[in-house]
């Protein structure tokens, strides 16, 4: 029996295109930025190039030195997702300072307004 | 000294029991220093009390001490005070004390002067954990920065120069920032001493820092101190 089937192939690839039609809406309609279209497309994108092509992962297998060839295919994953969520901690972080800093400039404004109205 | 612009702030949340009480207090001792409240988006009645007896910040939604001081501490900058004292809204720290401060400055100027509770005192009493943290913090604050020899890092009680106020107006941490601040400001080149003083216990509500919080606290704290001396870069 060989190692995916047409029919495992075809329902990754259904959910893979549906996933994809669905940021893509997202990202035009500017839900989402291209970035993380590109980042999430990759997400749908490798698991329908190993279904497609079972043989790349034994050939990465050998390459990499991993026993199991689908372990290939979770680590690439990984290392996108990764890479992603590393960025999304980033930008976590700075949103957060921005955050900080306007609510600080805003109270400062209304307390020197206050101040103004007050003392006028 | 005498003519030198001081800005006491007092950053607050959920006050209203103590905050009149330390205003009025602040008024009594006649020290001639303006005072700005800091009200950290408190949900009673702190904003309304401090209002009435000096100028306050309302922030817009609670930021932690870190964001109160801070906003405090911008508010000296852009007014020119030469000097902050920042002193916690839950009268634990005596308004009457602040002149020790300053008279520390004149004796040796350093950009920063912490209100101790150790120094030349040995009745001061607090919990074994917040002692423990405190000599942790103190001792690996003297270890990395040979400089800084204090006997009290979690001091919320501090006199600050135009020189940290300039400093902290831009870079201020906003978890634990006491003893944080301690090792951003070394590590900027900033001097920091200290002033013996008398402190009360907490009048009313309860210490945040409560549970396991003081071993994530101690934890964290010293995470970032090591941070600051193993990668030395200057902040923007």
């Amino acid at each position: 029996m060989p190692i995916i089937t047409t029919k495992t192939i075809i329902i990754i690839a259904i959910f893979a295109i549906l996933y994809m039609l669905f940021i893509a809406r997202k990202t035009a309609r500017r839900q989402l930025d291209l970035y993380d279209l590109v980042m999430l497309s990759a997400v749908a994108i490798v698991p329908i190039i190993f279904a497609t092509f079972p043989q790349l992962a034994y050939w990465l297998a050998g390459i990499v030195g991993v026993g199991f060839p689908f372990v290939v295919m979770f680590g690439i994953l990984f290392a996108i997702l990764f890479i992603f969520v590393h960025r999304l901690t980033v930008k976590i972080h700075q949103l957060e300072s921005d955050n900080r800093l306007l609510l600080q400039e805003l109270s400062l404004l209304s307390q020197a307004i206050d101040h103004n109205d007050d003392a006028g | 000294m005498n003519e030198s612009r001081v800005l006491i702030i007092i950053p607050c949340y959920n006050e209203q029991e103590s905050i009149s009480v330390l205003l009025e207090e602040i008024l009594r001792c006649q020290q001639g220093y303006k005072t700005i409240v800091i009200d950290d988006g408190s949900q009673d009645s702190t904003y309304r009390k401090a209002k009435q007896l000096a100028p306050t910040v309302k922030l817009l939604r609670n930021l932690g001490i870190g964001g109160a001081v801070q906003t405090g501490i911008k508010y000296a900058y852009r007014n020119g005070f030469d000097f902050c004292v920042q002193i916690d809204g839950d009268g634990q720290h005596l308004p009457c004390e602040l002149s020790k401060l300053l008279q520390a400055y004149r004796e040796k100027p350093r950009s920063i002067i912490i209100g101790s509770r150790y120094l030349h005192n040995d009745t001061f009493h607090s919990t074994w954990a917040r002692r423990f943290g405190g000599r942790a913090i103190a001792e690996t604050l003297s270890l990395l920065f040979p400089k800084c020899l204090v006997t009290d890092p979690t001091s919320g009680m501090r006199l600050m120069d135009r020189k940290a106020i300039g400093f902290f107006a831009k870079h201020y941490p906003h978890d634990f920032p006491e003893p944080i601040s301690l090792a951003w400001a070394l590590r900027e080149g900033l001097s920091v001493g200290e002033a013996p003083v008398q402190m009360n216990a907490r009048m009313h509500g309860n210490s945040s820092i409560i549970g396991l919080k003081p071993i994530i606290y101690m934890l964290r704290v010293l995470g970032y101190i090591i941070l600051t001396r193993l990668i030395p870069t200057k902040l923007p």
